[in-house]
């Protein structure tokens, strides 16, 4: 049984917006998803749905093997959900925050203390114990939200792009707490970003999404691998020439597909091997005046570049 | 349910001037209204202070359940309202919690205005019978209040629409009581639009309280099982609220 389970699952909302379309998707226990995909690609949809926010036009979600749609109020007591924007209340203390959310879930004065304690010290909060939460930095106040959501020792915790507006430092900090969750609480994250380094960097397993379905769903290094082993990296002199090359390369069929990021042209091929001497004599026949060639691996951002500029993928690429 | 009254009661003692400002305007009308009112009134009304006392209550009443309204605003802006939300707690306990925080700031309020009143030379009813049909009256008219806010902070979309709106609810509901004249001297189409309005009704009997008449014990049953059908409605209709807030 999967921690949580798609089916086919769709979300109109009342506007005619189609935020999912039969999206499928698997999280094994314990492990860390997550979730990558553009703006307005349905992350926070399916997490609004996962969470019991709100409901699904179509399809089913399952947290546990129990159905999201038809039994929230026992999805609850196994969920805690860090939302994009920060949750705490500013107006109570840091304990006082810690109280209040764990009573939320009924828990007893003596538990209560006991996993506030190991919640501080695991979290590095307690030399901010005794100053108002107002006066908290953002990365800080990120931290406690976290912390404190992690009271009711969740079976699930969902982090809705929670590195988002911070700096690397905190960021880094924040990688350090996920995978501590992970570890120590052996809890299920199920996390969206835009930071395609974080997702690498902390995720079991990485699914991306585009126009509100499923495009991919594996390991980071299967990931890599399905874009092929290596890619071709193509610098001209003149980088306002890279488009029209990457046309030119692609009407001669010497690559599956293209893309521009930064000063380079990258090239996708199933050889590059075989590729790389065709191409560069290709460029080398027309007026592009090369700087730089070199064939290189492909980093996730390569993979999820090429996924989303893509309008259909082969479902022979498909791995679940 | 102790729980979210706890940490919205914690909110309104970190920001007292939002107890000072639903309270400036009740006072102002006390202090103001009542000694201009006093004057003109003197030939038929002996204390007009302690005439217009009830009225003032009801409306103290109704700003500090707005005021709660706004509460729920700063909650949804801060995403705590969301947490609260897929947190097991029960809807009924975020309602109560809501209403019971503005109900026991209305009777801070009604204490600080039954106070000022004192100067005067209003009398607080010595009667125990009297002073318990006064709290049970006026905690239905708080309830019944504070479940009606609420439920127009979950309906309407921002807090700038949702002080246009009581604004208009607040003031004509107001004017159009027995709050400043007796209804008897009005003529025949506006008393009945006073006689329709429900306050005229909890301001008459807590007027009857406050002025050492005999006990209203017909009225007193009237009016309380006027206001518990009210509070029973529009706690419903808050709970149906909140409930749909997870059912989009």
């Amino acid at each position: 049984m999967y921690t949580i389970q798609t089916q086919d699952l769709s979300k109109t909302y009342k506007n005619g917006v189609n935020a999912l379309n039969s999206l499928n998707i698997q999280v094994k226990e314990g492990e860390v998803f997550s979730l990558l995909g553009p703006n307005g690609a349905g992350k926070s949809s399916l997490i609004k749905i996962l969470t019991t926010q709100c409901l699904a036009t179509k399809g089913k979600a399952f947290i546990l093997g129990i159905d999201t749609q038809k039994n929230p109020s026992s999805i609850r007591p196994l969920i805690s959900c860090v939302s994009q924007s920060i949750s705490i209340d500013n107006h109570m203390s840091l304990k006082e925050n810690f109280i209040f959310q764990a009573r939320l879930y009924s828990l007893d004065n003596k538990t209560i203390k006991q996993r506030m304690t190991t919640l501080i010290d695991s979290f590095k909060l307690s030399e901010y114990v005794k100053y108002p939460v107002s006066t908290y930095s953002g990365g800080i106040k990120r931290r406690l939200d976290i912390a404190m959501n992690m009271i009711s020792f969740p079976k699930v915790l969902f982090l809705d792009e929670p590195t988002t507006g911070m700096d690397v430092q905190s960021r880094r900090a924040m990688w350090d707490m996920i995978q501590k969750i992970k570890e120590t609480f052996r809890t299920t994250i199920f996390l969206t970003t835009h930071y395609l380094e974080e997702a690498d960097i902390l995720s079991d397993s990485i699914c991306i999404i585009k126009d509100g379905k499923e495009l991919i769903q594996a390991s980071p290094y299967e990931l890599k691998r399905l874009t092929g082993n290596s890619m071709i990296k193509i610098g001209l002199t003149d980088a306002k020439l890279l488009p029209s090359c990457c046309r030119y390369i692609e009407s001669l069929k010497l690559c599956s597909s293209s893309y521009i990021r930064g000063e380079s042209a990258f090239f996708v091929s199933d050889d590059s091997d075989s590729s790389f001497p065709l191409i560069i004599r290709a460029l080398l026949d027309k007026p592009f005046y090369v700087k730089s060639a070199d064939i290189t691996s492909p980093s996730l951002e390569d993979v999820f570049i090429d996924l989303i500029s893509k309008k259909e993928v082969k479902e022979d690429k498909k791995v679940c | 349910m102790l729980n979210i009254l706890y940490r919205n009661m914690k909110w309104r003692v970190q920001n007292p001037i939002t107890i000072v400002i639903t309270l400036i305007q009740p006072i102002l009308w006390m202090v103001l209204y009542g000694t201009v009112g006093a004057n003109s009134m003197h030939s038929t009304i002996s204390n007009y202070n302690a005439f217009i006392l009830p009225g003032i209550m009801v409306l103290v009443t109704f700003s500090a359940c707005c005021s709660g309204g706004i509460i729920n605003y700063i909650m949804k802006n801060n995403a705590s309202f969301y947490r609260v939300l897929i947190s097991p707690v029960k809807r009924v306990s975020v309602v109560s919690g809501q209403a019971l925080e503005t109900v026991i700031l209305s009777f801070i309020e009604i204490s600080v205005l039954m106070a000022v009143s004192l100067f005067f030379s209003v009398r607080v009813p010595s009667d125990p019978l009297s002073f318990l049909s006064m709290l049970i009256i006026l905690f239905l008219t708080a309830f019944f209040l504070s479940c009606l806010t609420y439920t127009m902070s979950l309906l309407l979309p921002n807090e700038v629409v949702y002080e246009t709106v009581m604004n208009a609810i607040v003031l004509p509901t107001f004017f159009l009581s027995s709050a400043l004249f007796p209804s008897e001297t009005l003529s025949k189409n506006l008393y009945i639009v006073i006689y329709l309005n429900p306050f005229s009704h909890v301001i008459n009997i807590l007027r009857k309280i406050l002025m050492n008449e005999p006990f209203p014990a017909r009225e007193f049953f009237s009016v309380s099982l006027l206001l518990l059908i009210l509070c029973i409605i529009t706690f419903s209709c808050a709970l149906y609220r909140l409930k749909k807030e997870t059912a989009k």
